[in-house]
């Protein structure tokens, strides 16, 4: 040490040149050191390419353009077959659409969901960049995540925005999903910026346009019935009469059961059977003592006329299941009964406090599906869907063990989000290309704002999960929907179609003005 | 630090700063710079000294100590390069100074730690002009040989000018060629150097073209090199004055191309402090030519920022007649110089002391690490030499060697055997110091004139002992030779420097098997002054008595004289009596005999006196002391014995008991009684009482 000091302090310090030489490179190796610790802190923050940890929050937060599988590793698939199909654009030739889904979630059902709506987005694009005879022009799909609760919503937007206004030339933005405040916020945002939207497995009335003549969202189509027309379709699946069901609904109810309460009370008109109500805990997602209650309407349900055959429940999965589990055991076992309900049904099948036994009790839980994937295998309208649209999914999907489509991972159809996302980006693809004026390679976003309102007649998606022609306001109109009926070991089973106006829309598919 | 050298701390300090790193601005052996003393003009330094001082182990150890952190060179005025011309080289074309300047340059080139190497065009340029005045187309290989050397002075042996060697031989080759028709060489040999330095475009060439055009300066040139460097040449092969002119102008080329190598911020901040030029022997041609150039062109404002230090035999010089004078000492924190008008006030002439009893009991004490020293070594060997630095360092060696054999006197030590080398025989030590005190001749007449008292006895010692061709002349001669050498005189001693007396007169002694010699000197100045009847005749003649064994004579002429006589003259001449030279008897080598013992001693401390018969008639208690008193002084005041103690309490008592016998003298006796045991003990001449200063007769 004493050494070496000695040398700095001699042979290099009394001699200037020298003295300045490392007094240069001193200064070098701390600016480099700097620099290097300003990256590495920088590299702290970040995620990924254009994601990273928001202040006070490891999640991960942002648009993902590359391979980054948010550390989800059921999307690493996916998310690689993504970016092998965006690196195969050349820049100038695509436009950019985003995925905007709540990737860093951690309930197991809803990444479910996510992965199927992921795997449907990318059959889509892949679709749309191969099978469609070099349409133009091509889709790059990027990922949008605004956290696991969605509460960075605002970042995601701000960075969406600058997409749109680059040299991204982001168009549309799908997903969206839960009618959470912080999906509604964000979806104002984007349609307040001019970027068009496409729902996937939105069915909230409050999450669309036309509802009490006003469009809140400009620019937002969807591809799922409101739950306004799912509960009529239902009604016109059940055709029950007054003396026949039961309507057990929520009280004080939410948006949702609300919509459904209303439908069931229209087709019920008359009934001399008194409506039985109960009433949920504030967090609908937890047991509370509803139990209790449910054994009353139970006993209730034995001690109406023969005739009730049907209960028409307007409420959430939990009390759905409660009310499942309580009619298991209720006295009449002996009267056949089924429960009919919306689209909550379907969590019925992933839950594992429901007593499968109740279902073999002359008790089934039919209800309203997004999508189903053997809704056109049996029964074929000539109109409406068609078994065809569905095959050329099934296609794809086979193609998609491998390469050069696949692989991405494990499929599942039963719940129908690969269907209903597969199917907003086939709308969405086709809102872009139509929208694209001759000799340009990309349209401007104001035009595919325009362009859902002429998604009808022979300018209609031929959807997987069935027709979409969009009405005045983006909503789907006359939208086939699955019914289906859960069954004792927790699946689904395809019953029919119902449709909400009744009846498969006519060959034009023109909504009514 | 490091420091090999005793006493000079004046010179070598680092904090604070000594004179070196004062005048270089680097500290020695360490490479840190230090403020500098003076900043436009510089003093050339002067070392002072006579023989054995340590100038050329001083110029060495600031070598040693500057040695690459910056450019040094040394040279000595007095090697055999600088006495003359090489075999086959014409004195026309060669000068001591010329020379020297080729090697101090050769020195100074060399690399230190942070810069290349420095090269010398202008000096080169110079020196080929003057060389080829020597040159005729008949010795094409010896013109190769000195072109060569001379040409190397311009390799700075950076990798941009490739193989440096390539292009002196392409130079060379190219003079050779100029040479192949007959006719005066000079000009075609001066075209075709400047025609050479005029080529290439590399850095290295364009300080070459510019160092080309500077003797276009040469008086009566008008501006063009090619004729200054005619002149030079011309004056040069002149001789005489027109050759100190010429050589000024090449000392100056060789300051001019060192201040090239450090001008500009680039080069300057490459390097650390100031080159440095030692030269010892600075009153030999070579060197006196080097060091008047310098002088006169710094008197004349031609500044240069070289720092010179250079060794002088002696004390005066007539290039040196204003030169400011200062002791070591003096300038340990300031020389205080300030230049004046004259060349010579431009030197700075600093005497060099002799080293201290501490120093020499360092020296020793260094020299024989793991040895039994007698306590009183140290300060007997200082007493000896008079604290000459060759003098103590070779005695000091002597006593590693030859202490584990039995010596115990000085005498021992200087008779025996001393090798330098581990590879050498051994010699005598005496012998060793002679031939480096007494290098050049006329030491065999200089052993028998050290006997002598003053010129006259000195010439009744030349024409009686030695041979007739030397004579009156060649006395004088040697007094003179003395002087410049810087030895000092002394009253009553014609080899005035006590240490350089006590080995000649050792030589004389040793001269022979029987010591012919030695009586018959010391008889010859006994007849020399039987003739006077003086009180000093009287002084002399009983000194050489006792130093031939006859102490009876001495103790006699004491004892009568010191009822009568003022007891401080008393004194003083037992002091100079007893200050002869013991030499006992000795086997046929020239070694002490080895049951040769001391007797003084015995005598001193009484021990023979029952065997002695006072004369009739005389007071016999006076005469054993006188004669104890006077064994006594004799015993502790020779230089070349350890002082004996129980000999110095016993002066001590005889001194008293004398006291009681004097009532005029009781004060002066009672206090030579008091001082002089602790004196002779500690090294310290014995002083009369009563005398100012340090009384010179009594050291010997």
């Amino acid at each position: 040490m004493a050494r070496l000091w000695r040398w700095l302090r001699e042979d290099v310090w009394e001699i200037r040149f020298r003295r300045y030489m490392a007094l240069l490179l001193a200064a070098v190796v701390v600016a480099a050191a700097v620099w290097t610790g300003l990256v590495m802190t920088r590299v702290d923050h970040s995620c990924a390419p254009g994601v990273s940890h928001p202040e006070g929050s490891d999640d991960c937060v942002g648009v993902s353009a590359t391979a980054y599988d948010f550390g989800r590793s059921r999307f690493t698939a996916t998310v690689r077959a993504i970016d092998r199909e965006n690196h195969r654009l050349k820049p100038g030739s695509y436009v950019t659409v985003a995925l905007f889904l709540p990737f860093t979630a951690s309930a197991p059902a809803t990444l479910n969901d996510i992965q199927h709506q992921l795997q449907g987005a990318y059959l889509a694009q892949y679709q749309a960049n191969h099978d469609t005879n070099d349409q133009s022009p091509a889709i790059r799909l990027v990922l949008a995540n605004p956290g696991a609760d969605g509460a960075h919503w605002q970042t995601v937007v701000d960075r969406l925005d600058a997409m749109a206004k680059g040299p991204d030339t982001l168009r549309a933005v799908t997903g969206i999903g839960q009618s959470t405040d912080s999906n509604k916020k964000a979806l104002r945002a984007l349609t307040r910026l001019g970027i068009p939207v496409i729902g996937t497995s939105i069915t909230a009335d409050d999450l669309a346009n036309g509802q009490g003549g006003k469009d809140p969202y400009p620019g937002l189509a969807r591809v799922s019935p409101t739950n306004t027309d799912e509960a009529r379709a239902l009604a016109s699946f059940a055709q029950v009469s007054g003396g026949q069901a039961l309507l057990v609904y929520d009280k004080p109810g939410d948006p949702y059961t609300r919509t459904l309460q209303d439908s069931f009370e229209k087709l019920l008109s008359g009934s001399r059977i008194a409506p039985q109500s109960f009433t949920p805990p504030a967090d609908r997602t937890l047991d509370g003592t509803t139990g209790n209650q449910f054994r009353q309407i139970a006993s209730v349900v034995c001690d109406t006329p023969k005739t009730v055959n049907t209960i028409l429940f307007a409420g959430r999965h939990t009390q759905l299941r409660q009310l499942v589990n309580a009619l298991g055991d209720r006295g009449c076992t002996d009267r056949r009964l089924t429960v009919l309900t919306g689209d909550e049904g379907s969590y019925l099948t992933g839950d594992t406090k429901l007593e499968p036994r109740a279902l073999t009790r002359n008790l089934s839980v039919r209800y309203t599906a997004l999508a189903h994937p053997d809704a056109w295998r049996k029964e074929t309208a000539a109109t409406g869907g068609g078994a065809a649209d569905a095959k050329t999914l099934d296609d794809l999907i086979t193609r998609s063990k491998g390469e050069p489509v696949g692989p991405i991972g494990q499929v599942a159809l039963q719940d129908g989000q690969l269907i209903i996302s597969y199917d907003a980006m086939r709308l969405a693809v086709q809102g872009l290309r139509e929208a694209t004026p001759n000799g340009r390679a990309v349209p401007p976003l104001a035009e595919v704002v325009n362009e859902w309102s002429f998604v009808k007649g022979s300018h209609r998606v031929n959807g997987a999960s069935g027709w979409i022609c969009l009405d005045g306001h983006g909503n789907p109109y006359d939208k086939a929907v699955p019914v289906v009926e859960l069954t004792p070991s927790g699946g689904s089973r395809f019953v029919r179609i119902a449709w909400p106006e009744g009846k498969p829309p006519a060959k034009e598919c023109l909504p009514p003005a | 630090m490091h420091r090999s050298l005793h006493g000079r701390g004046p010179l070598f300090d680092t904090d604070p700063p000594g004179l070196a790193a004062r005048l270089v601005g680097a500290r020695p052996y360490q490479l840190r710079s230090s403020p500098y003393e003076h900043q436009d003009d510089l003093p050339f330094v002067v070392f002072a000294g006579g023989r054995g001082l340590g100038k050329s182990a001083l110029l060495a150890e600031i070598r040693t100590a500057y040695q690459g952190h910056t450019p040094v060179a040394l040279i000595d005025g007095e090697e055999a390069q600088f006495a003359g011309p090489p075999a086959n080289r014409p004195r026309a074309a060669w000068s001591p100074v010329a020379h020297a300047l080729t090697t101090v340059a050769e020195q100074l080139a060399e690399p230190v730690k942070g810069a290349g190497r420095i090269s010398f065009p202008r000096l080169a340029s110079g020196l080929l002009a003057v060389a080829a005045g020597g040159w005729s187309d008949r010795n094409v290989a010896r013109i190769r040989q000195e072109a060569e050397r001379i040409l190397l002075l311009n390799d700075s042996r950076s990798f941009l000018d490739g193989l440096a060697g390539r292009w002196v031989s392409k130079v060379i080759a190219k003079l050779v060629a100029s040479l192949s028709n007959a006719g005066p060489v000079v000009e075609p040999i001066i075209e075709a150097t400047l025609e050479a330095f005029s080529e290439g475009v590399s850095p290295t060439h364009r300080r070459l073209r510019r160092a080309a055009t500077w003797f276009r300066d040469y008086p009566n040139a008008g501006g063009n090199p090619k004729l200054g460097l005619i002149l030079l040449s011309g004056h040069f092969r002149a001789g005489g004055d027109s050759r100190t002119h010429a050589e000024r102008f090449l000392v100056r080329a060789l300051l001019a191309d060192l201040d090239d190598a450090y001008a500009g911020v680039m080069q300057r901040s490459h390097r650390l402090g100031r080159p440095v030029v030692l030269i010892d022997n600075v009153q030999a041609p070579a060197g006196r030519g080097l060091m008047e150039a310098v002088l006169r062109d710094r008197a004349d404002g031609l500044g240069d920022q070289v720092v010179f230090f250079s060794a002088l035999r002696g004390y005066a010089l007539p290039a040196l007649r204003h030169a400011v004078r200062r002791t070591l000492a003096e300038v340990a924190r300031t020389t205080g110089w300030e230049p004046g008008s004259s060349p010579s006030s431009r030197a700075l002439l600093v005497s060099l002391p002799p080293l201290t009893p501490d120093d020499t009991l360092h020296i020793v004490g260094a020299l024989c690490r793991g040895l039994d020293v007698p306590p009183q070594l140290p300060h007997a060997t200082h007493r000896l030499t008079g604290g000459s630095p060759l003098g103590i360092t070779l005695l000091g060696e002597s006593a590693r060697q030859n202490l584990p054999g039995g010596a115990e006197s000085l005498g021992a030590l200087l008779t025996g055997d001393v090798a330098l080398h581990a590879d050498h025989d051994g010699r005598p030590a005496y012998r060793e110091l002679l031939d480096r005190l007494v290098p050049d001749g006329r030491l065999d007449e200089l052993t028998v004139l050290a006997a002598a008292h003053d010129r006259d006895s000195a010439l009744a010692l030349a024409e009686d002992r030695l041979p007739d061709d030397f004579g009156a002349a060649g006395v004088l001669g040697l007094q003179e030779r003395l002087t410049e050498e810087g030895w000092p005189t002394a009253d009553g001693q014609f080899v005035g420097d006590p240490f350089l007396r006590a080995l000649l007169l050792l030589r004389l002694h040793h001269l022979d098997a029987d010591h012919a010699q030695w009586k018959a000197v010391h008889r010859a100045v006994i007849d020399h002054y039987g003739g006077r009847d003086t009180t000093d005749a009287a002084r002399y003649r009983l000194h050489h008595e006792l130093a031939l064994g006859n102490a009876d004579l001495a103790v006699e002429h004491l004892r009568d004289t010191f009822p009568g006589t003022e007891v401080g003259a008393w004194l003083r001449s037992l002091v100079f009596i007893a200050s002869a030279p013991y030499y006992h008897a000795h086997d046929p080598e020239g070694h002490d005999d080895s049951d040769g013992h001391d007797h003084r001693a015995a005598v001193a401390l009484g021990r023979t006196d029952p065997a002695q018969r006072p004369p009739e008639g005389v007071d016999a208690a006076l005469h054993l002391r006188v004669r104890r008193l006077l064994h006594a002084v004799w015993q502790l005041t020779d230089p070349l014995v350890l002082p004996d103690p129980e000999v110095a309490e016993r002066l001590r008592f005889e001194l008293e008991q004398l006291s009681n016998l004097r009532p005029g003298g009781t004060a002066l006796l009672w206090r030579a009684s008091r001082d002089w045991p602790s004196d002779a003990l500690a090294g310290r001449p014995l002083r009369i009482p009563g005398d100012d200063g340090d009384g010179d007769g009594s050291q010997g």
